[in-house]
């Protein structure tokens, strides 16, 4: 039931992330806070002759550390290095070594995009059996099976990194994927807050990663010109908001939290970072290539998400807005908002962390959560940065440039994925 | 590696009102938005007004490759001088001969949101991307959703091809393609002792889930309840197999717990029964574990020794075949059972579909990765 007092909690006890701004959340934050741009050239191919040759990578390959059993899993791509690695964050940060007593009551909801192809094999096999108009289909598959490697194909699979974690923790329970785009890891967590509220689990381990930075992810963005082609200032280049923007900046990274229903957590004396209390889905349900000019989708997924929360729009303190910098996802988000907050819109910070991280697309919503929950426990709200040239279609407070104290006890986060579909998410501090 | 299960005479243009959106449905979506279109209408759905904030979207998908010959093209006018492939050439040409809209083609969440789109479904929307698994798990969490009240009515299913280029030579790398290739017909055979591999293969499974007294005040058929689901993970790593079918005995009896039948209820059981040696092995022991003697006295029908195996949309394809059973009191056979094998002792169903009416039955699926799931439907009385 929408907003049953008398349902099962479940709260946040560990966090962990990998991102374009740090191998960690402590550096994540600092980075957000300061306000300071995770962007810059691409270095992990050659993209100088791409339309956009600018993302924010992770730069910082010291998150290496925190990965174990390495020989599992080495021909996977760079999301599974990620997401494994902000797992391990998040776990030993919740104590979980000593909290699972029964694994099978421990599952895991995680959002990992698909892997990366292996492309360099993949342009050769294309090559050596072109015959003028076409590919020689046999021809290729005999050459495809001798030079491709078998782990390598099969950890492109999105549901793999779900399953080395699975192993990792001995987490026995209900174990799933989802990828439904720049929703995907705000729809995991929800999820898995679904899971425990129903009782089909006491511990989840949610989250996502994902890295489209490769030739055929930044090519296939670069294709339907939705990045920034803002090149010669890579750190200005994603400006959320900004009457100047004009595309997203592509991000990677991994984020990972545990999920806890309230009574365990409390039995073990586990630290509380905050309470999710609301999850709200939906679709556009419009066009694929378009948002619903009027944000039907949006403001359906926000009002569910407020119901299931039982908060109304006056109690939310700080919205983390998709916000990601394409002219038609910040207008409508926009409208959005104030469509659905009336006149409190005005009153509420709203700020996209992406003006800094880019855009993590399946691991966007796990990284924007764990932002707000740093903002609920620091008592400051992230700027949006490269705010410089108002636009009279986005007229909210941003918290342009420089972050801001404030108290923040209610905390929504906006998910909107290419496609349609939404994702909202309520967290709150926590109180008994 | 020469055999498939294709979805032969298939048309998505019988399907589609607006056929601008074709070029971008790769066949794992032209697959669903068919599958979905024929729930809707098997379910007349549209016959009364409905809430369209209420109706919402679980579809699972498995990795969709790109079509070789779209990327060929790309590829091969990406080549420098001496005949190497350059990224330069390929970021500033090569690209351009991929069409705009390319990538979306062959995002796994699009299966879902031209769904949506088609039928202006508004309410909670998912892609479940859980490898095999993914057909029960997206119509699992369906029946969630439904049972907490976020939605009356969900499509509920998954899709896809597993004929692709690439993904045949990843399976065939992986060991795990029968070699039969002379005898097409008889090359998947699951639980069978001359079981060599699976046989790759595709299609779409989409259910119309419903809140029952949603459903019974439009007078709506029914096939049957959903009534238990259960998920789990065999948590070792995933390249290797759960021998034992631990991880999938788990999953059987989270979902006959949650389906509240006391033991001896169930009486039927539409198996994965992959036709690999060792997972069909894993699987009678999973069912033998969860269920303990009753097992050797239950039908168990493995239908991929007819579909061959459609990935993704296996378990959603498996789930419709249990509600079909309910319905029609007769029970689909599991081919090309010549020899028994000693490990796999089950009643298999042999080779002849049997009159019998099942009254609860289970669904199993279990995959690479390590991820388990199993749904028990219902009669409804």
């Amino acid at each position: 039931m929408r907003g049953n007092t008398n349902r099962r909690r479940a709260v946040i006890t560990g966090i962990g992330a990998v991102t374009p701004l740090g191998p960690d959340v402590k550096s994540t934050w600092e980075a957000l806070k300061e306000g300071r741009s995770g962007v810059g050239p691409v270095t992990l191919f050659d993209a100088s002759t791409f339309p956009s040759r600018i993302a924010a990578e992770v730069t910082d390959e010291s998150f290496k550390k925190y990965l174990p059993d390495v020989e599992h899993y080495s021909q996977a791509g760079r999301n599974t290095f990620f997401g494994i690695a902000a797992a391990m964050m998040a776990a030993g940060e919740a104590g979980l070594d000593h909290a699972v007593k029964d694994p099978r009551r421990f599952g895991i909801y995680f959002a990992s995009g698909e892997g990366i192809a292996d492309f360099r094999n993949l342009t050769t096999i294309v090559q050596n059996n072109w015959h003028g108009n076409g590919v020689e289909m046999p021809a290729l598959l005999t050459q495809g099976a001798r030079v491709l490697n078998p782990l390598r194909e099969l950890e492109q699979e999105p549901n793999m990194p779900a399953g080395h974690l699975a192993a990792i923790f001995n987490a026995q329970g209900p174990n799933l994927n989802t990828l439904t785009a720049c929703a995907a890891s705000s729809q995991a967590i929800g999820e898995a807050t679904e899971i425990i509220r129903r009782g089909d689990a006491d511990i989840m381990l949610s989250g996502g990663a994902h890295s489209m930075i490769h030739p055929l992810g930044m090519g296939g963005f670069c294709l339907l010109n939705a990045l920034s082609t803002q090149n010669e200032e890579p750190t200005k280049a994603s400006r959320p908001f900004d009457r100047k923007r004009d595309g997203f900046v592509l991000g990677e990274g991994g984020g990972a939290v545990i999920l806890e229903e309230l009574e365990f957590a409390k039995s073990r004396g586990a630290h509380i970072h905050a309470e999710v209390l609301g999850y709200g889905s939906t679709c556009d349900a419009f066009r694929i290539t378009d948002m619903h000019p009027e944000g039907r989708g949006g403001i359906a997924s926000m009002r569910a998400a407020l119901e299931d929360a039982g908060v109304s729009p006056e109690d939310v303190d700080y919205i983390n807005a998709h916000g990601t910098s394409t002219l038609v996802n910040d207008r409508i988000e926009t409208l959005s908002i104030k469509k659905f907050f009336k006149e409190n819109a005005y009153e509420t910070p709203v700020s996209s962390t992406k003006s800094m991280t880019g855009h993590l697309i399946a691991a966007a919503g796990v990284a924007e959560i764990i932002a707000c929950i740093m903002t609920i426990q620091d008592g400051v709200i992230p700027p949006t940065i490269n705010y410089e040239n108002p636009d009279p279609d986005c007229d909210l407070d941003y918290v342009p440039n420089q972050a801001r104290e404030a108290k923040v006890d209610v905390v929504l986060s906006n998910s909107f994925g290419f496609g349609g579909q939404n994702v909202c998410l309520v967290v709150k501090k926590f109180s008994k | 590696m020469k055999i498939a299960g294709e979805v032969k005479d298939f048309s998505i243009r019988d399907f589609l009102e607006n056929r601008k959106s074709l070029k971008v449905m790769a066949r794992d979506i032209q697959l669903a938005v068919a599958g979905a279109k024929l729930a809707v209408d098997d379910a007349a759905v549209e016959e009364n007004p409905i809430d369209r904030t209420r109706f919402g979207v679980s579809l699972g998908a498995g990795l969709i490759s790109s079509d070789v010959d779209e990327l060929a093209l790309a590829v091969i006018r990406s080549v420098d001088e001496s005949g190497e492939f350059s990224m330069k050439i390929f970021g500033e040409e090569g690209l351009r001969n991929l069409f705009p809209l390319w990538l979306l083609k062959y995002l796994p969440n699009m299966l879902a949101c031209h769904i949506s789109i088609i039928h202006d479904a508004q309410g909670p929307n998912n892609t479940i991307t859980a490898g095999d698994t993914s057909g029960i798990q997206a119509i699992g969490e369906a029946s969630r959703i439904i049972q907490r009240g976020d939605a009356d009515i969900m499509l509920a299913g998954a899709a896809e091809s597993k004929v692709h280029p690439l993904t045949i030579v990843r399976q065939h790398l992986l060991g795990n393609l029968s070699e039969r290739s002379d005898e097409p017909k008889k090359a998947s055979r699951p639980f069978e002792k001359n079981r060599d591999g699976l046989v790759l293969a595709e299609g779409a499974g989409v259910v119309v889930l419903e809140e029952i007294s949603h459903a019974e005040e439009r007078g709506a058929k029914i096939y049957g309840e959903v009534v238990g689901f259960g998920s789990s993970s065999s948590a070792c790593a995933p390249n290797k197999a759960d021998a034992d079918g631990q991880g999938l005995a788990r999953s059987i009896k989270a979902a006959c717990a949650d389906s509240g039948l006391n033991d001896g209820k169930i009486d039927y059981i539409l198996a994965h029964g992959l036709s690999c040696p060792l997972s069909d092995v894993a699987e009678t022991r999973a069912i033998k574990e969860a269920l303990g003697e009753r097992a050797k006295q239950i039908p168990i029908s493995a239908i991929k020794s007819m579909t061959g195996h459609c990935g993704a949309a296996s378990g959603a394809i498996e789930v419709i075949a249990a509600a079909l059973a309910l319905k029609n009191s007769r029970i689909p056979p599991t081919i090309n059972y010549e020899e028994n094998d000693p490990e796999c002792d089950l009643d298999y169903v042999p080779n002849e579909a049997r009159e019998f009416a099942p009254r609860a039955v289970l669904v199993n699926s279990f995959g690479f990765g390590g991820q388990n799931s199993s749904l028990v439907l219902r009669k409804l009385k």
